[in-house]
């Protein structure tokens, strides 16, 4: 009979957990796509939920916004980019990288494949259409030195993020700003494949395509390390089962199922970060060296003000 | 001319019906009637600002058409803000498209301007001229018209009494010899202007038979023979607002 | 003279609730800079921003042009042609009810990425304005004119040209102070979607790499060469149409 009670009362002790969930607001960088796959598989497999956490994530209008909301409090965590983070860390944002979604470049420049353009070479006196995100014509201009070209040999042309349709009507004889997961698979669907020269092997120092920021202020929220932890189970479960995976993410929205992310899933796959709270200090330090040596940042502001590894 | 067996329909039911009356040539007819009754429905009538029911016919002395032989002045002076007092006064000719109207109209009306006293505003546009002149320069726009039968509707009621004078005075000196017909809420008015003067009455309208009055123009009020008819016609008038 | 004084002052006073706002509730300067910054990026960088703030302008000015001719002709048409009424009047509706933001990229795509599309962007987000403003003048001519005229005998295409026309011009001045206020926004929004310079282009590229005082600046000069453009499009109207009882200033004897 006590056995019986105690077991009873141990049941409903652990039934209830010892604090509640602690909810967290996500910002996304964008619509929901492929890259945000280990957060849904983290979400659908429970992990958040086993961690303590209820993550709400929110995809923004304005890409701009999210690191924004972040530093003023109005959100607690954002998906950003290290080149951006960079730069708003030398305006004085207090903004702290906690970890990392996609560890390569996404970044690329792509042309027609069966376009003029063979080589960075062949771009000389031709229009490039880039979206503004801030640091486009400096990736430009360092892959245009590696070949010997200058920034007024070509022309920009701000295309608003309708990077393919420019593309695909000509308009523009090649795009910065392409992500190479995705839109070269939209090309290829449209019939028109393309060819994607990339930056890191261009001239352009390696970084983070895509992190997760949080408020300086809050850098050492336990719930930050819970959650990266939990971010991480999805990454490990989503290589280990990728269609699957790609299940989890299109559960309950149907508009994500087609074929582009279908592609884009299968392209996104190797380049998630093993290790999302590890932190290479080198790399971030060398691209803050890449953008002051462009102009882009007056000083390089330290690593640590801006980049932390979670203990 | 003559009005014969007219009639208008006014929202379903007739204003007025088997409505008969004529103007005399060359004299000075006026209606006086209740507001509502419709009297500047009559005169939009024969000016050919309204149309009829089928029976009526208005019809000229002589048999022609009136279209092109009536010139209208109405209550407010109308005239265009954007053209100087000269222009407005040769606004007919330019309506018509007429070939540029020479110096012999032109001429004309700056004549007539000046004899209303206007000489000096010829270039003045209508926001810089009181009521009165306005009215004067309708006046002389009217008379340019050189149109045999003239249609006013109470172009005097916005003016002053002593500016109303005078401007009675200069209408009937000037449009001496036209055909015209005056609507007015005024008996004294009425009985200053008028060869004939009638009364509207009723629902659907009729005219009663005129006031005939001695020929010249205009009349002093204080003329005995005269305040006999002013009660006459206010009791005319005092009975076409009960049958109203 | 004086209005203009005037004008300094509420601008004056603006900048001052502006400074205190930002004082009082320490709003980060990433999300509102205070004036002194602004004016600071505003001084710093005047020479990088005047080339654009003069192209933003030829769009506005080439915008409102074009927007007023289709617009006069368009309503000409409404009032001179019953058939017309029937036909364009849903398209004119149409026009106004598609935002521009929608329809910029098609813009974009049809004139380039040049200065066609953001003129061409101004001009239809002020059609319909200017449009609507000077048919329903045309429409509401005052009666006892029309009676006058058609006593006269006037022909339908005189009635129109020299009555309905001039009497309409203060309809029609209306709809162009509201076309030069609102022209602006057309050519900024056309910027957004596809520029590679212009004030809109600016305030783009500013934000995205947290330059906001920067910002905040192109804004600022955008507002002013709008609100001067409304000024000066007034007077003019006003001098062009000098029997308007109405003007924006109490007294025309300045």
């Amino acid at each position: 009979m006590i056995v019986r009670l105690a077991a009873i009362l141990a049941a409903l002790l652990l039934a209830t957990p010892a604090q509640a969930q602690q909810k967290l607001t996500l910002l996304l960088d964008w619509f929901v796509n492929p890259d945000h796959g280990p957060l849904f598989v983290a979400q659908e497999r429970g992990y958040f939920r086993e961690a303590g956490l209820d993550v709400e994530m929110i995809a923004p209008s304005d890409p701009n916004d999210p690191p924004k909301l972040v530093a003023a409090g109005r959100a607690d965590l954002a998906i950003s980019y290290q080149p951006q983070l960079t730069i708003q860390a030398a305006e004085g944002l207090p903004l702290i990288r906690v970890a990392t979604l996609v560890a390569t470049p996404l970044n690329s420049l792509v042309v027609l494949r069966d376009g003029p353009v063979k080589s960075v070479a062949d771009l000389k006196g031709k229009k490039i259409g880039f979206s503004v995100g801030g640091f486009e014509d400096a990736l430009l201009k360092a892959m245009l030195e590696k070949h010997g070209l200058k920034l007024g040999d070509v022309t920009l042309i701000n295309i608003n993020f309708a990077l393919s349709p420019a593309l695909l009507a000509g308009r523009v004889d090649a795009v910065i700003g392409a992500f190479r997961n995705f839109e070269l698979n939209q090309l290829d669907i449209e019939g028109k494949p393309g060819r994607a020269f990339y930056v890191e092997e261009e001239g352009v120092p390696t970084y983070d395509e895509l992190i997760v920021v949080a408020n300086k202020a809050r850098a050492n929220d336990p719930s930050f390390r819970r959650f990266v932890d939990a971010v991480e189970r999805g990454t490990t479960w989503m290589i280990n089962h990728p269609q699957e995976g790609f299940q989890l993410f299109i559960r309950g929205r149907k508009d994500l199922d087609n074929e582009l992310n279908r592609r884009a899933w299968n392209a996104t796959l190797p380049r998630f970060a093993h290790s999302p709270a590890a932190l290479d200090r080198a790399r971030y330090v060398r691209f803050a060296e890449f953008l002051k040596a462009q102009g882009l940042i007056k000083q390089a502001p330290a690593v640590d003000s801006y980049a932390i590894e979670l203990r | 001319m003559s009005v014969h067996a007219a009639r208008l329909d006014y929202g379903g039911t007739p204003l007025f019906d088997e409505l008969d009356f004529s103007l005399a040539a060359g004299q000075w007819t006026c209606v006086l009637g209740p507001s509502g009754v419709g009297k500047t429905t009559l005169l939009r009538l024969i000016a050919g600002l309204e149309e009829a029911a089928a029976g009526t016919s208005i019809a000229a002395g002589d048999g022609r058409p009136l279209a092109g032989r009536v010139a209208w002045m109405g209550q407010q002076d109308l005239l265009l803000p954007w053209l100087s007092a000269l222009d407005n006064a040769l606004l007919g000719a330019r309506l018509r498209g007429e070939p540029d109207p020479g110096s012999e109209r032109r001429s004309a009306a700056i004549e007539l301007l000046k004899l209303v006293g206007l000489g000096g505003r010829l270039a003045a546009r209508p926001a810089e001229l009181s009521g009165g002149q306005r009215q004067r320069v309708a006046l002389v726009r009217t008379l340019i018209e050189d149109r045999p039968v003239i249609l006013m509707d109470e172009p005097f009621s916005s003016l002053d009494s002593v500016t109303r004078w005078k401007l009675q005075e200069l209408a009937v000196e000037l449009l001496a010899g036209r055909t015209v017909l005056l609507v007015t809420h005024d008996p004294r008015e009425a009985l200053r202007l008028g060869h004939r003067v009638h009364v509207m009455a009723g629902r659907p309208a009729r005219l009663d038979r005129p006031l005939l009055l001695d020929p010249r123009t205009p009349r002093r009020l204080d003329d005995p023979a005269l305040l006999t008819l002013e009660s006459e016609l206010i009791r005319r008038l005092a009975g076409a607002a009960e049958a109203a | 003279m004086r209005s203009l004084l005037r004008a300094l002052l509420v601008f004056a006073g603006l900048c001052l609730v502006w400074q205190v706002f930002v004082t009082v509730t320490g709003i980060p300067p990433y999300l509102l800079p205070a004036p002194t910054r602004v004016f600071a990026a505003l001084i710093d960088r005047a020479d990088f921003l005047l080339p654009h703030a003069l192209l933003t302008l030829a769009e506005i000015a080439l915008g409102m042009l074009f927007g007023i001719l289709l617009g006069g002709f368009s309503a000409l048409t409404l009032a001179r042609f019953a058939p017309a009424r029937r036909w364009l009047l849903p398209v004119l509706v149409v026009s106004q009810a598609i935002p521009v933001f929608a329809l910029a990229p098609l813009l974009v795509l049809w004139f380039g990425y040049g200065l066609a599309s953001k003129v061409a962007a101004a001009t239809l987000i002020i059609y319909f304005p200017v449009t609507s403003a000077f048919y329903d003048g045309l429409r509401h001519t005052e009666r006892g004119w029309l009676d006058l005229a058609r006593v006269m005998g006037a022909t339908g295409g005189r009635e129109l040209l020299l009555l309905r026309v001039p009497a309409a011009l203060p309809g029609f001045a209306s709809g162009v102070r509201v076309a030069a206020a609102v022209a602006p926004i057309g050519a900024v929004i056309g910027e957004w979607v596809g520029a590679s310079a212009g004030l809109g282009y600016v305030m783009l590229q500013a934000n995205a790499r947290m330059q906001i005082d920067v910002m905040f600046a192109a804004l600022l000069v955008l507002g002013l060469m709008a609100v001067t453009l409304y000024y000066a499009i007034d007077a003019a109207l006003r001098r062009f149409i000098p029997w308007l009882p109405e003007s924006l200033t109490a007294s025309s004897k300045e």
